[in-house]
């Protein structure tokens, strides 16, 4: 199979009717990389089914193997080659994958994490304000000093719209990362799937619980940083360091993969409150429920033709938006 | 107990090997940049090669002992000096209680150097690891660098102070430093044919790369590559240049990220996803050279190898950190 000296994919699966083929490719002394095809498809399926196999790897518990970081379309193996070969990590995943044969095998566990969101609240905007002072004074995603306007005008929508679609749809964790404690949230109702570009150049600073979207992905900044991702409010606290809080007491992480995070509108003094319940306090109550993703149902319901109607529709407008939005 | 007089230019608690475990949780292993080194300012003052000492980078560390103790200096040879007196390195030397510690800047090869003491530093260990993350602010003393005016508590020393000092490293054993520094590589995950043409992995272990001024505990940014490297017009639905690609895992520590047009090799403190490939990944047994590597002097190539000789390389280095090594 090797065509070249550089060739690193060690092994491969062959496409099936549920899944794209795999390929194993190396990636260092101790690091392998499963992706699913050879195309680059950003299609929430395969994040499904890459969470559902690295959950059966990771309940086996295998010698040597450090730790997994999924993506939406990857996931990176971290091993020990003196404990475990990468053949035999080969072997093992193979077999995780043959125990799903069928979509109807791909059914993961997902929790629906509540999160209530000020829009436009008065901390993000500082951050606005401060990258137009410090950064960029003519940033053309800064209009009437803030960032969903510009959000919308990408899209072809009305800033109402725009929120609508942040609030009208759960965004699914496909990996943590990044950042400490970060989640790579994305939109699972199509409809709802804002594209924008990222800041040019970045922010210096972010404040902790701003939530942002980069491309499609949505970000809630876990403490404060840097940042590219174009603001639209804030949210509560998602991550802390001192572990004090209940829900942090088996870490600083409040994200897991293949969560769901749903958005309500609440007004910032709220969010301020909650802050001081999460961190001083100690005694706000997260809303979390446990569910499923069944990841047959999820085609079925994306496929149909209300849901691809919108897409159609939402895809017009954003062609025309891309159109007449500045670039950055 | 030591106190910080001159906190020097970054001076940070790491161990070895670091906070491993939460990549997928988006935290770096963190961890001493040149873990050799570390390892034998460890062996030499008695604890396990992977226990917290100090990382000195750039030199200019003053600090006072607490207590009688020993330690060891391994590294660059930033000139350090015990009560004024030059303080030989590479061994271990008995200090006592009121005894001060002085480095002077970076030596003529190497970057970094570490100060080993009988016990360790003794911070509290955050997510099983007590190395500093200075990029996330967690972890080490405080989640920071040093200052003056620090007080690091010290652990207990493994042995009787006096069987503990004037120990030494067989001939042969000290690693070499130069100012060209040869990195084993194992290519992958994204190479030639589908990402890079053959033309620019052959470019990639053939030429030398000048170190960026403008490299840190999270990366080593090297001299660019020319358009020909890649091998599509374009990152797809990734991006529209052709290192881009949808966001993946990086294989950290180790991984060289191609971003833009320049490569950039993720270490400690490095990023955990992105959305740039990855050409290539330095072997484990390797990644102490990219934290002796000097930004703005040294120069970085890199050699193609295979997974059994990276697995040797491991294992030999483990060796290497026994106390075979002793003289």
């Amino acid at each position: 199979m090797k065509g070249n000296k550089y060739d690193v994919i060690l092994d491969t699966m062959p496409e099936t009717p549920s899944r794209l083929e795999i390929l194993f490719r190396q990636a260092g002394d101790g690091f392998l990389q499963v992706e699913y095809g050879r195309e680059q498809r950003a299609a929430l399926q395969d994040s499904f089914r890459i969470l559902a196999v690295n959950d059966i790897i990771r309940a086996r518990q295998i010698n040597g193997l450090i730790e997994t970081v999924p993506g939406l379309r990857t996931n990176l193996f971290h091993f020990d080659p003196q404990a475990l070969s990468s053949a035999d990590l080969i072997a093992q995943i193979k077999e995780a994958e043959d125990s799903m044969p069928t979509i109807d095998d791909v059914v993961l566990e997902s929790r629906v994490i509540h999160l209530p969101l000020a829009f436009e609240d008065s901390e993000t905007k500082k951050a606005v304000q401060k990258y137009v002072k410090e950064v960029r004074p003519d940033a053309p995603n800064v209009i009437n000093g803030y960032n969903l306007e510009y959000m919308a005008l990408c899209n072809g929508v009305t800033v109402a719209e725009a929120k609508n679609m942040i609030l009208g749809t759960e965004w699914f964790n496909s990996g943590c990362g990044f950042w400490p404690g970060g989640a790579f949230l994305w939109p699972v109702d199509p409809r709802c799937a804002l594209v924008v570009p990222k800041y040019n150049p970045p922010r210096t600073w972010t404040p902790e619980g701003a939530a942002g979207i980069g491309g499609p992905c949505v970000f809630t900044y876990t403490t404060p940083t840097g940042g590219g991702y174009q603001l639209f409010g804030r949210t509560i606290p998602t991550f802390q360091f001192s572990c004090k809080h209940p829900i942090f007491k088996e870490g600083p992480f409040l994200y897991r993969p293949a969560d769901r995070v749903k958005f309500h509108e609440v007004q910032e003094q709220e969010i301020l409150d909650i802050f001081d319940h999460v961190h001083n306090k100690t005694d706000y109550r997260y809303q979390i429920e446990s569910g499923q993703v069944v990841a047959k149902d999820y085609l079925t319901w994306v496929h149909s033709e209300e849901v691809q109607n919108g897409v159609r529709e939402l895809k017009a407008k954003q062609a025309e938006g891309v159109r007449k939005a500045p670039r950055l | 107990m030591l106190k910080i007089i001159n906190g020097g230019i970054e001076v940070l608690v790491e161990d070895w090997p670091g906070r491993l475990g939460y990549l997928g949780m988006g935290m770096s292993a963190s961890g001493a940049f040149d873990n050799l080194a570390l390892g034998f300012a460890n062996l030499l003052v008695g604890n396990s090669p992977g226990e917290a000492g100090l990382e000195i980078t750039g030199g200019f560390l003053e600090a006072q002992f607490a207590r009688d103790t020993v330690i060891a200096v391994t590294g660059t040879d930033m000139k350090p000096t015990l009560n004024g007196e030059s303080l030989p390195m590479w061994q271990s030397v008995a200090v006592n209680r009121g005894d001060t510690v002085k480095f002077g800047h970076i030596g003529e090869y190497g970057f970094r150097c570490y100060l080993g003491v009988a016990g360790g530093i003794d911070v509290p260990a955050y997510l099983g690891s007590k190395s500093t993350c200075i990029f996330g602010g967690y972890g080490g003393f405080e989640g920071r660098k040093l200052a003056a005016g620090d007080e690091l508590k010290l652990g207990a020393p493994r042995g009787a102070l006096q069987d503990l000092a004037g120990r030494r490293l067989k001939d042969g054993v000290r690693p070499d430093y130069q100012r060209q520094w040869q990195l084993r590589a194992i290519p992958g995950p994204n190479t030639s044919p589908d990402y890079v043409t053959e033309e620019g992995m052959d470019l990639l272990f053939s030429k030398s790369f000048k170190i960026n001024h403008n490299s840190n505990r999270s990366a080593y940014r090297l001299d660019p590559l020319p358009e020909s490297f890649f091998a599509r017009p374009d990152g797809g639905v990734g991006g529209s240049h052709p290192s881009n690609i949808l966001d993946h895992a990086y294989a950290i520590r180790g991984a060289l990220n191609i971003c833009g047009n320049t490569p950039i090799l993720l270490i400690a403190d490095g990023p955990t996803l992105g959305g740039y490939m990855c050409a290539l990944n330095v072997i484990n047994a390797d990644l102490w050279k990219i934290g002796q590597g000097t930004p703005g002097r040294d120069s970085i190539t890199f050699r193609m190898v295979g997974q059994q000789e990276a697995t040797e390389a491991r294992r030999a280095q483990k060796e290497l950190l026994s106390e075979a090594s002793l003289a």
